[in-house]
């Protein structure tokens, strides 16, 4: 069929395309419906490509970037469209392509003003964001996501609500602001890279540590000569050659550099307290442009660090991670206890959605498991990216839907909708429940994989980097979840029926109170079967995901492994025998380590079956799990 | 057939579905009780065809596995079993345990069939290479989380499942006659068939995260059926409630579960109870692993309704009485006794834990039964009551005594279903009535459900030979003999509450009965006409009438046998001992003379302490109740705390809700006055600026030509003093 190279840039340009397309002088395309129909099914279009991209996906190398191809651009520079997919790629592809049909079908009511310019934006919107998440160069990638503030400027600032002139400029320069820092940060990366020479020391061990994808390589010469020629001391825009300039950076400017990806990102998460943009977008938003917030454009964020930040600046990723689990913890509480008092149902899930992707955060940052294996916490992060984005995204469609019938969101106006719109209830249900975590839904695994990352968090010379004493209280984000959306659901959907009245007309709600058309259902029945088959069979998309997380925690987890060499290297040498030295940093030499070393490995039961340490280690072992400060008792100890 | 028994969860999810459809076809929608108990029915016919083949399932190593509960004692009658020397463990099961017979842990049998949650990868043991889950490996050679559809089957299981499915299906067909002609029936039926889904799943489930499925599968059903009239406020309020109290207790689960995968590696049943450190006395044993029951115990708290988490329970009643008989009495609220059951070796490396539990269980047995006393509503006296026997239960099982506690469980299923579905005949037949005030001398139009009651309330009493005679006895005997041979003056307090408890118990269930049914005819009908197409509506809001046969009374009946004998079989022959010993929740049983003799002295005590109460009871209720008007009177203070339910809800309204709904309004205030105000602060600096400079661009021409001499000078002065 298609070849190779072909298949990413096709997808990319097919809702942009599609979108060109509505501007055609037809005069169906003018009419409401006509626009309506051919956005439908364009989006259908390219979400059936996806599945095609899904099929030729080899699902046994989840880990590397397939379909990997490039366009020159700025040659002098090296700057291109380089585009490549793996299995985080190709989920995030999926969730948009898969959610655009939907936002198309859910808004044909709610769209006020010209029905073709609203799909205009959607499909640049869509196209925006396919071209983030394949983006294999970073100006791509930073043009791209930047580029996605623009259509969503328009959607809000159009076709929204309420003060949505002000809640789109607020969005667009909130974020714009934001995000120049993070150019910023690339640029000196981009510059750093031209400074380094084959001769830098370090440079060959760091190239060998990364898989590059060449192109136009000569016969005869390993990936990592191709790359080496090819990268070091030119300008190059390659993510993966920025990995490597980014590792070579001193501390400060890792720290630096760092703080300006996290602007960017942070804002974008929204990690607190860079949240307040959220709200007040969300709410002026149209349902389609909530859906695209919530479900895709907040995973920018967490997208970026996990592609760009961690893997290029893996030190600074582990010094600043406890500040930044603090922040997500903070956030988790903080946004969950904020819903609760919320008064209209678009901010309460709005504000939810700043308590979940505290989640996020942490995971990303719990770095667990080793260079090899058992990434928890970074998998669960990822899929319960693609989960809040399915359980969210259907909770602000369903009150669309409300909003559609009612024009109005005031939690206290309405309650007992499930009187009268019996099928809405269930769905409605659903998506809360998968909000809350319920085990059988699909938000479940990310909470649940997230916490408990971040619970067995790695530890850097016997410290973890986040440990209980972050799951812990996020936990509680778990009881506060149900708290506010039981109050929810509690008040619109149960209760006795009870139907806005708008006292100037003296119309009720009673009239346009009635159940779900066959549109609506459609719309909402597809999110709510994945949020289900998600909760129950998450195995494939956890198998697929994992690998390519993987390879971007790897590098921390050297460093780390790194760091305890050292310090075991300096102990050693500080008291010659004692046994201390047999510190191992991975998990693999545990087997046969000493019981010490169980504990720098967090899983100590598989290998405690073999040699059995002295009570006394045991207990010593036990006591300083828990606890952040470990090292002193230990040494004692020995 | 023990390979078929994986199946009952999902047959169950299959009904819950067919229901669910049925919601959507009005016409169609009384199907969906039949199907329901088909679908109940079946995981029966199924539970028993496991519980009575042993099945030769193949183990992860491709060994030949035997169930463990069908093998042992073979040789040995119950009486022997009985008579085995004190410290004498009775496993010795499977082919495992047959080569460690110090092992205190019988091993149950583990299917694992689909995987679910596999993060981590592995290392092929044969290989060397890196791979990611597979659901046929060993999990011993994982290092990530494997977490599957694995099923594990001991006595323990049996028990429960027995348990589930068997009384599930009884109450399910009365509530095809109880639900008869609701506009909701489908809905119904489709909560209690996914109810009966989670509650398989949690009991049968081979690791902790699994567990966890079904223990919030079972939250969610009760939240949807307590919810279930969800045109009344107070319906939902008591849903909500329950959800979140029992999220409270999950939090502490969750992080046991977490302490869990960190200590072992695994969530697994299997892989917990062969760590050395669980499975080997004397190990010192660190916090992170002590703090493990503890966390458990929150979860279980919550779930069985027991102090501080008791309070969402009595508010459940708010849901159909089916629903109160199934979820919230026979079913979900053993939970928790199923989950220290189940983690007993864990429990029991931790001595600790045990003596928590059964502190926390033997004061909820008291406190709970002394609201019952003076409660006035038909559903609420027996919902503290629940609560008050889950207390013995946890009672038992920190007493040690897992046979007692599990005894209890299952004869408190029976006798408790029947209570609350004769309840719910009496409540049916007002029309919705619950007011015991409002009803007298109901025997004359209801003599079946009179005598039915009558059978579950001796049960309940502990009247000797009934059911709860013997596994009440169990647990209070249990609780002396830790408390004497031991000389633990806390056991003897506890075995002192349990003996209160017990004279409580027998004296609130039979003033229940003595004025709902015995003295002058006086009701009112409710307002409840929750039969839309039902032919005897007009007659229904005349007089209450008995239940028809079928399909109300015939389970009652079966109920009421087993609220008989049931105690008798699992008791006294050693039904439950053999499961127990077949089961994780194995403990060491002390028989030595000194504990034969305090049973005994327990049993005869007990019985005294429970007809005594059912003559006080007759005493001042038999005539409607105006001995105890009397004595009410008297005591009015104790009364008024005794009806307020010691005002506890209130006290956790003002101590926790509230300052935390406050709590959150101040941080609303707080994001939109400090935070977003700051942040949109930043955007006034660049208008402030050029606000500040404008001034100087006003057109003219002097303020330039001023400016830019001023500049020349400036420039001239910099190159004069730097060069």
């Amino acid at each position: 069929m298609l070849p190779e190279a072909y298949t990413i840039p096709f997808q990319l340009i097919m809702p942009a395309a599609f979108a060109l397309g509505l501007l055609l002088p037809f005069k169906a395309l003018g009419t409401r419906k006509g626009a309506w129909i051919y956005s439908a099914t364009t989006s259908t279009l390219s979400f059936c490509f996806t599945l095609y991209v899904a099929s030729q996906f080899n699902w046994s190398d989840p880990g590397r970037l397939q379909f990997v191809g490039e366009i020159p651009w700025v040659d002098n520079w090296n700057l291109g469209f380089s585009y490549g997919l793996d299995g985080m790629s190709l989920w995030l592809v999926m969730l948009t392509t898969f959610l655009m049909p939907i936002v198309v079908l859910g808004s044909l009511v709610e769209v006020k003003g010209d029905m073709r310019t609203f799909h205009f934006w959607l499909h640049i919107l869509e196209a925006a964001l396919i071209g983030t998440f394949i983006a294999r160069d970073i100006v791509f990638f930073y043009v791209c996501f930047e580029f996605t503030l623009i259509p969503l400027f328009f959607l809000i600032g159009i076709f929204g609500h309420g003060e949505k002139l002000k809640a789109a400029k607020v969005f667009f320069y909130y974020t714009f602001t934001a995000s120049l820092l993070t150019m910023a940060g690339i640029l000196y990366v981009a510059w750093f890279n031209t400074t380094l020479t084959p001769d830098t020391p370090g440079i060959s061990e760091v190239y060998s540590s990364i898989e590059f994808d060449p192109i136009d390589k000569p016969e005869g010469m390993s990936d990592q000569e191709w790359a080496e020629q090819e990268y070091i001391g030119q300008w190059t825009f390659n993510i993966k050659a920025l990995w490597a300039a980014g590792r070579m950076m001193p501390f400060e400017a890792q720290i630096l550099v760092m703080l300006a990806f996290l602007a960017g990102f942070g804002v974008k998460t929204p990690l607190f307290p860079f949240h307040t943009w959220l709200p007040l977008a969300h709410t002026e938003a149209p349902t389609a442009g909530s859906v695209d917030l919530a479900g895709l454009v907040l995973k920018l964020g967490p997208y970026g660090l996990l592609r760009l930040a961690i893997p290029m600046l893996p030190v600074a990723a582990l010094t600043l991670a406890p500040y930044l689990a603090a922040l997500a913890v903070i956030g988790v509480i903080y946004a969950a206890l904020v819903c609760w008092v919320q008064k209209d149902a678009k901010k309460l899930v709005a504000y939810s959605s700043v308590s979940h992707m505290g989640f996020c955060i942490l995971g990303l940052f719990a770095f667990d498991g080793t260079k090899d294996a058992g990434s928890i916490g970074a998998t669960g992060a990822f899929i319960y990216m693609l989960s809040h984005g399915l359980a969210t995204g259907g909770m602000f469609l369903c009150i669309g839907m409300l909003y559609d019938r009612f024009h109005t969101r005031e939690i206290e106006r309405m309650s007992g909708l499930a009187k009268i719109m019996p099928a809405w209830a269930v769905f409605f249900c659903v998506f809360a429940f998968a909000s809350v975590g319920l085990p059988g839904l699909n938000g479940f695994i990310g909470e649940f994989l997230t916490m408990l990352g971040t619970f067995n968090s790695r530890t850097v010379n016997g410290t973890p980097i986040l440990g209980p004493w972050f799951a812990i209280p996020a936990a509680l984000g778990v009881i506060l979840a149900a708290i506010y959306l039981l109050y929810l659901v509690g008040k619109i959907v149960f209760g006795p029926l009870n139907l806005p009245h708008w006292e100037d007309t003296g119309e009720t709600g009673i009239a346009g109170g009635h159940d779900l058309s066959y549109r609506e259902a459609m719309t909402l029945t597809p999110i709510a079967v994945v949020c289900v088959v998600i909760g129950l069979f998450p195995y494939p998309i956890l198998r697929s995901l994992e690998p390519a997380i993987q390879e971007h925690t790897r590098f921390v987890h050297e460093e780390i492994d790194r760091i305890e060499a050292e310090a075991a290297a300096g102990a050693a040498a500080a008291l010659d025998d004692s046994g201390l030295n047999a510190k191992s940093p991975s998990r693999q030499d545990a087997k046969e380590g000493s019981p010490e070393d169980k504990q720098t490995t967090m899983k100590p039961a598989l290998y405690q079956t073999a040699e059995i340490a002295s009570e006394e280690d045991l207990a010593l072992l036990g006591i300083a799990i828990p606890k952040p400060n470990n090292t002193e008792p230990e040494k004692e100890a020995n | 057939m023990l390979e078929t028994a994986v199946y009952i969860p999902w047959i169950a999810a299959l009904g819950a579905l067919v229901c669910g459809v049925l919601c959507l076809m009005p016409s169609l929608k009384h199907y969906a009780g039949p199907v329901c108990v088909v679908s109940i029915l079946a995981g029966f016919v199924l539970s028993v065809g496991a519980f009575m083949d042993p099945g030769h399932p193949l183990d992860a190593h491709g060994h030949e596995q035997h169930a463990p509960w069908t093998h042992q004692h073979d040789k040995q009658s119950s009486e022997e079993a009985e008579d085995t020397s004190h410290n004498e463990t009775h496993t010795h099961v499977g082919d495992k345990t047959d080569h460690h017979d110090d092992s205190k842990i019988a091993e149950g049998v583990v299917i694992r069939t689909k995987p679910w949650i596999y993060v981590g990868g592995y290392e092929d043991s044969k290989t060397g290479q890196y791979t990611y889950g597979d659901p046929t490996h060993d999990p011993e050679d994982t290092h990530g989380l494997t977490i599957a559809y694995g099923y594990y089957f001991d006595g323990l299981t049996m028990a429960m499942l027995l348990v589930i499915t068997g009384i599930g299906s009884l109450i399910a067909i009365y509530a095809m006659g109880y639900m008869k002609g609701d506009p909701g029936v489908a809905r119904f039926f489709s909560a209690m068939a996914l109810f009966i889904f989670a509650m398989t799943t949690l009991v049968m489930a081979d690791n902790l995260v699994l567990l966890f499925l079904g223990w919030e599968g079972v939250g969610l059903c009760s939240y949807l059926l307590i919810g279930y009239y969800y045109g009344k406020d107070s319906a939902v309020a008591a849903a909500k409630k329950a959800f979140i109290v029992n999220r409270i207790g999950d939090f502490g689960f969750l992080i046991g579960i977490f302490l869990c995968f960190q200590q072992f590696g695994s969530t697994d049943f299997a892989v917990i109870f062969s760590d050395p450190r669980i499975a080997e006395d004397g190990v010192a044993l660190p916090f992170a692993i002590q703090a493990i029951p503890f966390c458990l115990m929150i979860g279980a708290f919550g779930k069985s309704a027991q102090i501080p988490l008791f309070v969402w329970l009595p508010d459940a009643m708010a849901g159909p009485t089916p629903v109160s008989a199934l979820v919230h009495a026979a079913t979900m609220v053993t939970a928790g006794v199923y989950l220290i059951a189940r983690m007993m070796p864990v429990f029991s490396a931790v001595p600790e834990s045990l003596t928590v539990v059964a502190v926390v269980g033997g004061f909820t047995a008291l406190f709970a039964g002394t609201i019952a006393l003076c409660s006035n509503d038909l559903k609420g006296v027996f919902a503290y009551s629940t609560v008050s026997q889950l207390g013995y239960m946890f009672l038992g099982l920190g007493a040690a005594s897992t046979v007692g506690a599990v005894s209890h469980l299952a004869t408190h299923a029976f006798f408790k279903a029947l209570l609350f579905l004769t309840a719910g005949s009496v409540m049916h037949a007002l029309a919705g009535t619950l007011d015991i005030r409002k009803m007298g001398g109901m025997g004359k139009h209801m003599p079946v459900t009179k005598w039915l009651m009558f059978v579950g309330c001796l049960a309940l009493a502990g009247f000797p030979l009934t059911a709860g005679f013997f596994s009440k006895d169990e647990i209070i005997a249990a609780t002396w003999i830790v408390g004497i041979e031991e000389g633990s003056g806390l056991f003897i307090l506890l075995g002192i509450l349990a003996l209160v408890t017990a004279v409580l118990t027998a004296f609130y269930t039979f003033r229940l009965w003595f004025i709902v049914f015995s003295g002058e005819t006086r009701y009112e009908m409710g307002d409840e006409h929750h039969s839309e197409d039902d032919a005897h509506d007009d007659h229904h809001a005349h007089e209450p009438h008995e239940m028809p046969w079928w399909p109300m009374n015939a389970p009652l009946i079966l109920l009421a046998i087993g609220s008989v004998v049931s105690g008798f079989i699992l008791v006294k022959k050693g039904v439950m001992v053999k499961l127990i010993a077949a089961s994780s929740a194995n403990l060491p049983i002390l028989h030595n003379p000194t504990a034969d003799t305090i049973h005994v002295l327990m049993m005869i005590i007990s019985g005294i302490l429970a007809v005594g109460g059912i003559f006080f009871a007759y005493v001042f209720y038999s005539n409607n109740a105006a001995r105890a008007k009397i004595v009410a009177n008297l005591f009015k203070g104790p009364v008024a705390l005794l009806q307020g339910k010691y005002f506890i809800d209130e006290f956790y309204d003002r101590v926790i809700v509230r300052p935390l709904f406050i709590t959150g309004q101040v941080l609303y205030l707080i994001d939109q006055l400090v935070i977003h105000a700051t942040i949109m602060s930043f955007g006034w600096a660049p208008r402030l600026i050029g606000r500040s400079v404008q001034p100087t661009q006003a057109g003219r021409l002097q303020g330039y030509g001023l400016g830019m001499v001023a500049g020349v000078a400036a420039i001239a002065l910099l190159l004069l003093f730097l060069l």
